[in-house]
């Protein structure tokens, strides 16, 4: 297979060290750079090259897995979705609404009609067009009362979905929304046929589906009526299902798959070191808050949720639980949003202020438990880090480690002082979401009338400059006296062979490009094999 | 002796019975619910409430179980609530991958085990025994995750490159179609079970090496060969045979670990996913395919030592 290392290049003593190590695979790093140095491939070059199987070893799933466009739950459904599926808009590598199955959507003057136009010549995989039947019968699908799917809960200001031309469909909404492009542009909103059915998984993406079996893998082929020319350039495509990071990293090292997505942060070194191996890594906007519910004490108290943000050693919070890959925070979220509020101070660890504001409040000597769970690479190492950094100020952190399906279980959204895990949104979404008293994961149960009438206002304002005005008030108040505690943005890391070409970073936070395989091609024949 | 053995079938009977119970109460003590842990953080009210009407998660506790064992009878293990598809579909094939790897190492670990631990014992004291003896009390020590991990490291990823770390096996294909992927595997469970099983063989082979009648067959001038084949050999089969079954049900266990560190498709995998997914009926099942294998080899296993055992033999005739 790939160039051997000759057992004399790695002393007995050193392989010793690595394989007691290498539980975590941490301890192998002398090893790789002893013996990848004569095996580097040459990183491909020039125009893109057709043909070949991609295989890609994405994180989770299970027998639960699916290829229901509308309902993607774990990484690899929606690695697959996104590749079998597209919806009428979607964010770019650059978090940029980039148009897909439309060629264009118009919002009237008051924001309550929404206009879409059909791409021309787009095709469904069995080279059937896509008419405005075909999207108000997926928008129905989406929205059924009996079974809502995914989508749903954030489309609940859809009123009617009316074809009205050959090419156009429009949106009528319940309330004034301008920003409901953004809402049509999330993965899980894929346009299919009205006859649509998940034995027969037709959409408009990339990729036809080839074979699947839940839980293991899944595989694709080339979708010749694919509408952006000349792409995929790949003739196969194969998912991987991994439910470990070992298993996953030992996979691209030993040349079994092509790609992998979510490389822990304590390997990156370890992977970097290896001539064979890229490593692709994206800033996102995916944050790993600390939640406090401000209906409860002690965080009913402004000071408490104050003083708890004042002890945050931002930057030790990335060194620590990133290993560097990640950038601080301001207790806001949505960072790619041009409204983001930069005017504001970064907020900085200060524990006298903090001791001051809780002694003020009556809680010199707080004493409060911590909910956490491996929600998310390093959701319980930040918890712990946490803990840390509050003793200085006098506060007394308990951490209650439970497993993630716990976490999720009947009492999400209700714990005290837990943390929650988002990826890359815009500002309204993200409220829409979390941060209304109505939003379906306000895990802070934050109900703050005036930010409810800002975001119901800036919902309602088409003109650019004046909702970026109210949206920075609504960020200014969560600043003040929300309930989030966002220390940061998580970097997404992934890796992939060095003969496999067209990876770029990606900010909306799913891995490897946000999983565009259409752009991707192989450099050399050695991905041909599967 | 056809009396004690039936006892000891009904025992394990009863046995198994007591599994299902056991099993039923523990996973219905996880917490969450199998409609939450599918949906994820993708979870609302709607989605939930839909989900376990479906799953028939409304029904009282004692409706389920008992449906469920009227079910075994009729080899129906019930419905995964993760893929709403029978059981039985959903481990098939994982059963019959499993299976391959246990008797795979089962075939390659018993016999080797048996004639190291002879081979050993008939050179007790000398350095090949030491070796032998001290390799297999390291290789015992350790566990199957270590020396499943250091295998990767040594023919996988790191110092040679020539066997594959994972499997990935194409849907449709039986895993036994691309042989190299079992070698890891297969070779990390016959490293776990083989020292025990040598250092048990020489354990009572010494024994057996040592007694009267070996000595009286060596003073009357046999081959050393036939004294070992003939004398020394079955007395030592009956407890060695204990020591072995526990070995090979103890691989129907540890099949878990090596399954989620090889990635192999087998029935450990699902365990794994279904605990995840709280999926109940699949952790029962696998959780009953387990203690089965286990009752199933000790139950050989005593058998083995009856027939073996000439007191108990011809107790078991009076």
């Amino acid at each position: 297979m790939e160039a051997r290392c000759k057992p004399t290049d790695v002393s007995r003593r050193r392989f010793l060290t690595a394989a007691l190590a290498g539980a975590t695979l941490a301890g192998t790093a002398p090893l790789l750079a002893a013996c990848g140095s004569t095996v580097a491939a040459a990183v491909p070059s020039g125009p893109p090259k057709r043909g070949g199987t991609l295989r890609v070893g994405v994180t989770g799933g299970g027998a639960s897995d699916t290829l229901d466009p509308h309902i993607p739950a774990t990484n690899p459904d929606i690695a697959r979705v996104l590749n079998l599926y597209e919806p009428l808009l979607l964010r770019d590598h650059d978090y940029r609404l980039q148009m897909l199955v439309a060629e264009s959507l118009k919002s009237s003057p008051d924001a309550r009609t929404w206009t879409a136009v059909l791409r021309s010549g787009i095709r469904f995989h069995d080279g059937r067009p896509v008419t405005p039947a075909d999207v108000v019968a997926t928008f129905r699908r989406i929205t059924d009362p009996k079974d809502p799917k995914s989508g749903a809960a954030g489309l609940t200001m859809l009123g009617e979905v009316v074809a009205t031309g050959d090419r156009t469909v429009e949106f009528r909404l319940t309330s004034p929304n301008s920003g409901f492009d953004d809402l049509l542009g999330q993965y899980s909103l894929g346009i299919v046929p009205a006859d649509f059915d998940v034995k027969r998984p037709i959409g408009t993406g990339p990729f036809k589906a080839d074979t699947f079996t839940a839980g293991l893998q899944s595989t694709f082929v080339r979708n010749e009526h694919y509408w952006r020319p000349g792409e995929p350039y790949l003739d196969r495509l194969s998912l991987i299902n991994f439910s470990d990071d070992d298993a996953r990293i030992n996979a691209l090292l030993s040349s079994q798959v092509d790609a992998i997505d979510q490389v822990p942060v304590a390997l990156v070194d370890v992977l970097r070191s290896d001539p064979r191996v890229q490593v692709l890594r994206s800033e996102t906007g995916t944050w790993l808050p600390f939640t406090m519910r401000v209906d409860r004490p002690p965080f009913n108290d402004v000071r408490v949720r104050q003083a708890l943000r004042l002890v945050v050693d931002r930057e030790q919070m990335i060194n620590q639980v990133l290993s560097g890959q990640g950038r601080v925070g301001n207790d806001l979220y949505a960072p790619f949003d041009p409204a983001y509020n930069r005017q504001l101070p970064q907020r900085k660890q200060n524990i006298a202020e903090a001791k001051r504001l809780l002694a003020e409040a009556g809680k010199p000597n707080l004493d409060i438990e911590l909910v956490t769970a491996p929600i998310q690479a390093g959701a319980v190492e930040a918890a712990q880090v946490f803990q840390q950094q509050a003793k200085a100020a006098g506060v007394n952190v308990r951490i209650r480690k439970i497993d993630t399906t716990t976490f999720y279980g009947e009492n999400y959204l209700s714990w005290d002082f837990a943390q929650d895990f988002w990826y890359t949104r815009n500002y309204l979404p993200q409220v829409a979401s979390g941060s209304l008293p109505k939003a379906p994961y306000n895990e802070t149960h934050w109900n703050d009338p005036e930010f409810t009438d800002l975001v119901t206002r800036a919902s309602a304002t088409v003109d650019p400059k004046a909702r970026t005005g109210l949206l920075q008030k609504a960020q200014q108040i969560e600043y003040e006296r929300g309930g989030l505690i966002v220390w940061g943005f998580v970097d997404q890391v992934d890796a992939y062979q060095s003969y496999v070409a067209g990876f770029v970073p990606d900010r909306t936070g799913i891995s490897l490009s946000g999983y565009q395989f259409r752009q991707v091609w192989l450099g050399t024949a050695e991905g041909g094999a599967a | 002796m056809t009396r004690l053995i039936l006892k000891r079938l009904l025992v394990s009977l009863v046995v198994l019975w007591l599994v299902t119970l056991l099993v039923f109460v523990a996973t219905l003590l996880l917490p969450g619910d199998p409609a939450r842990a599918i949906l994820g953080q993708q979870a609302t009210p709607e989605r939930i409430a839909a989900l376990q009407h479906a799953l028939h998660l409304d029904e009282p506790v004692w409706q389920r179980y008992l449906s469920w064992l009227g079910g075994l009878f009729t080899g129906d293990l019930g419905t995964s609530t993760s893929t709403q598809g029978p059981v039985t579909t959903l481990l098939a094939d994982r059963v019959s991958a499993s299976l391959v790897l246990l008797v795979l190492a089962a075939v390659i670990a018993t016999p080797l085990g048996l004639a190291l631990g002879t081979w050993s014992a008939m050179r007790r004291g000398r350095a090949s025994d030491q070796v032998v003896s001290g390799i297999s009390l390291v290789i015992a020590a350790l566990p199957e995750f270590v020396i499943g991990v250091a295998l990767i490291v040594l023919f996988a990823t790191t110092v040679f490159r020539f066997l594959p770390s994972v499997t990935l096996t194409p849907p449709g294909e039986a895993v036994w179609a691309q042989p190299s992927q079992l070698v890891l595997p297969v070779l990390t469970l016959v490293l776990v079970v083989t020292p025990y099983i040598t250092r048990m063989m020489r354990a009572t082979m010494n024994e057996v090496l040592d007694s009267g009648y070996v000595e009286m067959a060596r003073l009357k001038g046999m081959r050393e060969r036939t004294v070992l084949l003939r004398h020394a050999l079955p007395h030592a089969v009956g407890p060695v045979a204990q020591v072995v079954a526990i070995q090979l049900a103890w691989l129907a266990g540890g099949v878990v670990v090596v399954e989620f560190l090889f990635r192999y498709p087998g029935i450990g995998q699902a365990l794994i996913d279904a605990v995840g997914k709280r999926d109940v009926a699949v952790v029962q099942a696998v959780t009953l395919l387990i203690a089965a294998v286990y009752i199933v080899v000790n139950l050989l296993a005593d058998v083995i030592g009856i027939l073996a055992d000439p007191k108990l033999r011809t107790e078991a005739v009076r």
